[in-house]
């Protein structure tokens, strides 16, 4: 998955588990950029009674770097509190939730903004109503009107989103672990079954989502940033999420959270953490800034899967089996950015500093005719230009990964032929999204849920 | 816990009767000192030593923390844990 599941700590801790990050320039709003912070992966729409919810004692970060040394100059840092109407019902609702104010909505979160600079921290906005779960038409018959009223305005242009949505990110699990099996080729891998559709194993499950769309003055460094050949224009983003560093436990449910938030998740380019950094280190990873990543850099130069795909693809990657030099085409997507010259019009490059970041050309407008896989698809401003909704990230890095962008930092080399054609067999039409804020999609009743309906 | 000095906290830990290497130090007893109450608020805190033989203990109340370095302290709350 980008981000689910994929350290052995936040496998087991989900309300903390930071799935996927998104940073764009908004194709609706092109003055401003939207952040998105995903969280609690695998959400079944008809997990309740207890639905799911954010964390009262997380606490949720976006983090902007704006100059290119992997520390972050703005925090947006969100703190939730869970109310109960009732505790002496099970119910999550006692009737209908026709409104987020509903008093049938029995289990309300609200949340507050703090933003953090080199000035010092403000909460800028607080008492936020977070929307409930969608549950079926009898509790939430108008979840669409329920969401928009948890689209909160605050500052001058600012918007701020908590809850529910449907996840947008899609790949087919159930081939990818099973030995890094792809259905469109399965006649190629070791396995030696027939090739077949794509399927989505997150299909209809939700997620949730912290949105929050700024003007882009509000990142950059500098004005200097309205000019896209200029290093002020990029920003890198990455989320996380904090534990308490002391727990305690006293029979009778009772526990306190005691000491300074520490770091348990982490995410910035999709999938890094995931494939690139091994299983031994994946929960310290977690627990770093981006401006430590300069320990995992020989695990990026020469990724384990560069080196599996001529094994389970036998024949098939020929030029990859032979590539034994440092990747500097990978650490340049993942860790620096793309210098200018690289790909005409464009650079995100902030500098020598080894960081995974998602790292954002602020001043590369947003596509009118985006192409998922981003600037592979030579759509500028799509992965891994900052990162959309819908881009197909899984593809743009297995193609990545198997070569077809080593010509960017060696022109002689020829990648192998199926380095372009690589795909998990799914596109964004295998889930479905919203063309404005928060961009992600309308999450799934569960009513209308059937167990485990993935479709091709 | 900025609010924590040494003494507060040297004061009321010793009026708790046995503490394990990463106990919690309650100040709900009658007897905590009037000065640590006025400190504390009456919030629980927690102590953790990290390595014995450092001498430090961290404690944490709220969201904040501050370590100290006490070896007599740290040797009385190893030798409780045994």
């Amino acid at each position: 998955m980008s981000s689910h599941r994929e350290a052995p700590a936040t496998s087991k801790d989900p309300v903390a588990d930071n799935t996927d990050t998104y940073a764009f320039v908004s194709p609706d709003q092109p003055d401003t950029v939207t952040l998105i912070a995903n969280y609690l992966p695998f959400e079944a729409p008809f997990g309740g009674p207890n639905f799911f919810e954010f964390a009262d004692d997380v606490v949720y970060y976006i983090y902007v770097d704006n100059d290119g040394d992997g520390v972050p100059d703005i925090t947006y840092e969100f703190n939730f509190e869970t109310v109960v109407g009732n505790p002496n019902t099970f119910l999550y609702n006692t009737g209908t939730i026709d409104s987020i104010s509903s008093p049938n909505w029995n289990r309300k979160q609200f949340y507050s903004v703090t933003r953090t600079t080199g000035w010092g921290s403000q909460v800028v906005a607080s008492n936020l109503s977070c929307p409930p779960c969608n549950i079926g038409p009898a509790s939430t018959p108008n979840y669409p009107a329920l969401a928009a009223e948890a689209v909160h305005s605050f500052g001058s242009g600012r918007t701020v989103f908590a809850g529910q949505r449907l996840e947008g990110f899609y790949i087919d699990l159930g081939a990818v672990f099973d030995l890094g099996d792809l259905r469109p080729f399965e006649k190629l891998h070791i396995g030696g079954m027939a090739n077949s559709l794509g399927v989505n194993s997150t299909n209809e499950f939700g997620v949730h989502s912290i949105a929050l769309q700024v003007p882009k003055s509000d990142l950059m460094r500098s004005q200097r940033g309205h000019d896209w050949r200029h290093r002020d224009a990029v920003i890198g983003v990455w989320a996380a999420a904090s534990r308490s560093k002391a727990s305690i436990r006293e029979p009778g449910g009772i526990t306190g959270s005691f000491g300074p938030p520490v770091q348990v998740s982490r995410l910035g380019n999709p999938l890094f953490n995931e494939v690139i950094v091994p299983m031994g280190q994946k929960d310290l990873w977690n627990s770093l800034t981006p401006q430590t990543d300069s320990q995992f850099l020989s695990y990026v130069q020469h990724p384990e899967l560069a080196q599996l795909l001529p094994v389970l693809y036998s024949g098939v990657f020929p030029t990859l089996a032979n590539l034994t030099a440092a990747r500097a085409d990978l650490v340049a997507i993942l860790l620096t950015g793309l210098p200018p010259g690289v790909v005409p019009g464009f650079q995100n490059y902030t500098g020598s500093t080894y960081a995974d970041e998602l790292r954002l050309n602020v001043s590369i407008p947003p596509s009118s005719d985006p192409n998922p896989l981003g600037l592979i698809g030579g759509d500028l401003a799509g992965f891994p230009n900052g990162r959309r909704v819908f881009d197909d990230v899984t593809s743009v890095e297995l193609r990545a990964i198997a070569g077809a962008t080593y010509p960017l930092v060696d022109k002689s080399y020829t990648p192998d032929a199926a380095a372009a054609l690589l795909t998990d067999g799914l596109t964004s039409a295998n889930t479905s999204y919203l063309s404005e804020f928060p961009y992600l999609g309308t999450p799934q009743s569960g009513y209308n849920t059937a167990p485990l309906s993935a479709v091709s | 816990m900025d609010d924590v000095t040494r003494r507060a906290f040297v004061k009321t830990s010793a009026g708790a009767a046995a503490l394990a290497a990463a106990g919690t130090i309650g100040v709900a007893d009658a007897d905590a000192d009037a000065d640590a109450k006025q400190h504390l608020h009456g919030h629980p805190i927690v102590a953790w030593i990290g390595d014995p033989r450092d001498g430090k203990i961290t404690v944490m109340s709220g969201n904040k923390e501050v370590t100290i370095r006490d070896r007599e302290l740290v040797r009385r709350i190893a030798r409780a844990a045994r």
